[in-house]
């Protein structure tokens, strides 16, 4: 009975796995591209108040796309990892209100430009401070990567002002306003807009922005020449026919509330639940999918080293250890970048963000797994084994008849904590552009600016299932205790 | 080997180190068919040593073992077989704790392929009459008295039709009341022509049942000889201090 529900999880997880990994099917007679995106960076990249990933970026790319005659998946993360996807073969383009800058110039290819820009500075609302000079000794709040960083880096000796860096724009701007810090960079479209959205800052040089430069569409150097032509074939036709200006005008010169909901809805906290139920809820569907998927994965990966860390060969049991040291060691995020960015970089081979995600949690939980299985075996008294082979029966017959279901049966809390512990480590694949629960919150705070409120209902959440599962299995704990 | 009796464990010169601890020195010791033998000495002496060594849960550093005509520090010798044949019996009774008393006495027939499960289950309820515990079959271990797990543990021993059985100081961890029980299976066995190696400090139950009683101390075998020898004439005078010391208590 028990070996059957465990063949069941197996095959079903084994489905799961296989329908994570399959990607969207091309067009059979158009091109089509893989196109990331920054997920957070309104008014060119952000989620709408149903939770579409609209902007100027979105929307000139599709109607680009259409005029050129190619088709795409936008897939949006973090801006980082949108720019080091395509750098690593990951994704054919990227579109992430990018600067065009000579550094990047050395890794990419980029498009006709397609938006002029320039870096504004921005304090919060009643600042007393006014001027560059005034930012000696205070700190700076940046977002990693973006151009207003790379601007504020290169003046931050002259100026004498101290910078922190955050990885999305909300946080970057709560620091500001919250007083952490005094001022941050970044392009000047990016801050009119936020502000007109509601956020208490304030622009000091909308008239005169830093560093003008030109936003561009970009592909990894050398590659996609097909796709980069065909955009800039595509934007040279929307801005004649005047598609261009009418999505420009559309983001720059709308109400607030056609994209961020009603300030009613968001002033609540049930508002905020209500408009974006279901963002909350794929989010949490993500969530669990991977904690499911990962803990199943992970334990088998866990067992096979444990089991390997008691076996009679010693080049197998340093083999366990050794694998377990490693994984066990890795910050989990490091590992997750290393896996999606850092080894596509080299061999050229694309993995999904789900798969690099799961692969992350199975290494990481497994090493954990890996090393509470084989304590676990070892705890098992050694008497046992000698019974068990005094009776004539072969290691691996004690083993599997005796050692490991006592161990296994030692190892059951350690399993359940383990569990809790995915869910919890779930939160750190959103930095790879997965679009769990955490990433869910982050989006919709982007675009609504209810920090408090949206990361309340997001650790509610978290909270919530956590419980649910802990009670489960303390029943679970309480049967095989018997 | 046709009209005398066979000799079942033939050791010839054994000795075994643990570091800089010499625990057996030059040990030989034969064990015909049918015979008990009894092992006595202080502890420390290196009986549990030896005993383990018969069925090669310890190595011996040099010397000679052969149990039923197989010599078992040969690597070439497939120990689970030879073990099939040597059952042995612990002093912390080592029944496996995730099985029920008849799973205990069934898991190895039929994991070996000696039985079918039903032929074991049959074997197994006659082997719990034999110890006295009938009605035990489906109780889990962690229910049963010491007494009783010893006699389950003597009785999956048997299961697998052993010719010898060992035993380490069957009754040490067992209270006083029930040391009796234990001891009236061994002697059942004995009656029945069992081939048994037994270390022990029961002295009255080694008089009684012993065919030959061995004395180890210092790792070596001091004297060895009928009960009568070695309890009422002992010539050692190691065994002499010994036993006055285990008499008195
Ligand atoms: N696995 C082992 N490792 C190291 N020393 C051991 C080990 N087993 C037994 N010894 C030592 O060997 C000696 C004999 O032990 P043992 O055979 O258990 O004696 P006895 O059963 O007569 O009490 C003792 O000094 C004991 O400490
Ligand atoms: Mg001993």
């Amino acid at each position: 009975m028990k070996k059957k529900l465990l063949a069941f999880i197996v095959a079903l997880s084994a489905v799961f796995a296989v329908m994570g990994a399959t990607g969207h099917k091309a067009n059979a007679d158009e091109p089509h591209y893989t196109i990331t995106s920054d997920a957070t960076y309104a008014p060119f990249d952000f989620q709408d108040k149903n939770n579409q990933y609209v902007g100027i970026d979105q929307d000139l790319l599709k109607a680009i796309a259409k005029a050129a005659g190619f088709t795409v998946t936008v897939k949006p993360m973090a801006f980082n990892a949108a720019m080091q996807s395509v750098a690593s073969s990951q994704a054919d383009g990227v579109i992430a209100g990018t600067t065009i800058t000579n550094e990047r110039k050395a890794v990419y290819d980029f498009s006709d430009p397609y938006y002029k820009t320039g870096i504004a500075w921005a304090t919060a609302k009643n600042s007393k401070i006014k001027s560059l000079s005034d930012l000696k000794g205070k700190t700076v709040a940046l977002k990693t990567g973006t151009a207003g960083a790379e601007y504020a880096e290169s003046i931050k000796d002259q100026y004498g002002f101290k910078i922190t860096y955050f990885s999305d724009s909300d946080t970057v701007y709560r620091d500001v306003i919250n007083g952490n810090s005094v001022a941050t960079f970044a392009d000047l479209p990016v801050l009119q807009y936020t502000i007109k959205n509601g956020t208490a800052l304030k622009v000091q040089n909308s008239k005169e922005p830093f560093a003008a430069g030109d936003l561009g569409f970009a592909v990894k150097k050398g590659d996609n020449a097909q796709l980069l032509a065909d955009f800039n074939k595509g934007l040279a036709i929307i801005k004649k026919n005047g598609t261009y200006d009418k999505i420009v005008n559309k983001y720059l010169s709308a109400k607030a509330s056609t994209f961020t909901g009603s300030a009613k809805d968001n002033s609540t906290v049930w508002g905020i639940l209500k408009t974006n139920r279901s963002a909350f809820l794929s989010g949490l569907k993500q969530t669990l999918y991977l904690t499911v998927v990962g803990i199943i994965l992970a334990s088998l990966w866990g067992l096979f080293l444990g089991i390997l860390g008691v076996s009679k060969n010693t080049l197998l049991r340093s083999l366990s250890t050794t694998i377990v040291y490693i994984f066990r060691g890795m910050p989990m995020l490091v590992l997750a970048f290393f896996l999606y960015i850092g080894i596509p970089a080299v061999t050229g081979t694309k993995i999904s963000a789900w798969t690099a995600g799961i692969m992350t949690l199975v290494l990481n939980e497994g090493a954990y797994i890996g090393a509470f299985v084989r304590g676990g075996f070892n705890s098992v008294d050694n008497g046992q084994m000698e019974a068990a082979r005094s009776l004539g029966l072969s290691h691996s017959q004690a083993m599997r008849r005796v050692i490991i279901p006592q161990g296994l049966r030692l190892m059951v809390p350690s399993f359940i904590n383990q569990f809790i512990i995915t869910l919890k480590d779930t939160s750190l694949l959103s930095a790879i552009g997965i679009l769990e629960l955490t990433q869910t919150g982050t989006l919709i705070v982007t675009r609504n600016s209810q920090g408090f409120r949206v990361w309340a209902i997001v650790a509610m959440i978290y909270l919530i299932v956590i419980t649910l599962l802990t009670l489960f299995s303390n029943w679970v704990e309480k049967r095989t205790k018997a | 080997m046709s009209e005398e009796k066979q000799v079942k464990v033939h050791v010839d010169k054994v000795n075994k180190s643990y570091g800089d601890n010499h625990v057996l020195r030059d040990i030989s010791l034969d064990v015909m068919d049918n015979e008990v033998v009894v092992m006595i000495g202080p502890s420390g002496s290196g009986k549990s040593t030896f005993l383990r060594m018969l069925n090669q849960l310890e190595k011996p550093d040099s010397g000679l073992i052969e149990v039923d005509g197989y010599d078992i520090s040969d690597p070439k010798t497939n120990i689970n077989k030879v073990r099939e044949n040597i059952g042995m019996v612990f002093q912390n009774f080592n029944l496996f704790n995730n099985y029920s008393v008849i799973d205990n006495i069934t898991l190895a027939p039929v994991q070996l392929g000696k039985m079918t499960k039903a032929e074991a289950e049959k074997k197994a309820k006659e082997l719990l009459e034999t110890v006295g515990l009938p009605d035990k079959a489906s109780a889990p271990v962690s229910s049963l008295s010491g007494g009783q797990k010893q006699r389950i543990a003597i009785a999956r021993a048997l299961a697998m039709d052993p010719d010898i059985m060992l035993f380490d100081e069957p009754t040490s961890a067992l209270d006083p009341e029930v040391v009796g029980d234990v001891l009236d299976v061994m002697k059942h066995l004995a009656k029945m022509g069992m081939t048994m190696i037994i270390v022990t400090h029961e002295m009255g139950f080694a008089k009684q049942v012993a065919d030959r009683v061995v004395f180890f101390e210092s790792g070596k075998i001091q004297e060895s000889g009928t009960p009568e020898q070695i309890f009422t004439a002992p010539k050692n005078e190691r065994l002499q201090t010994f036993l006055s010391k285990v008499m008195q208590a």
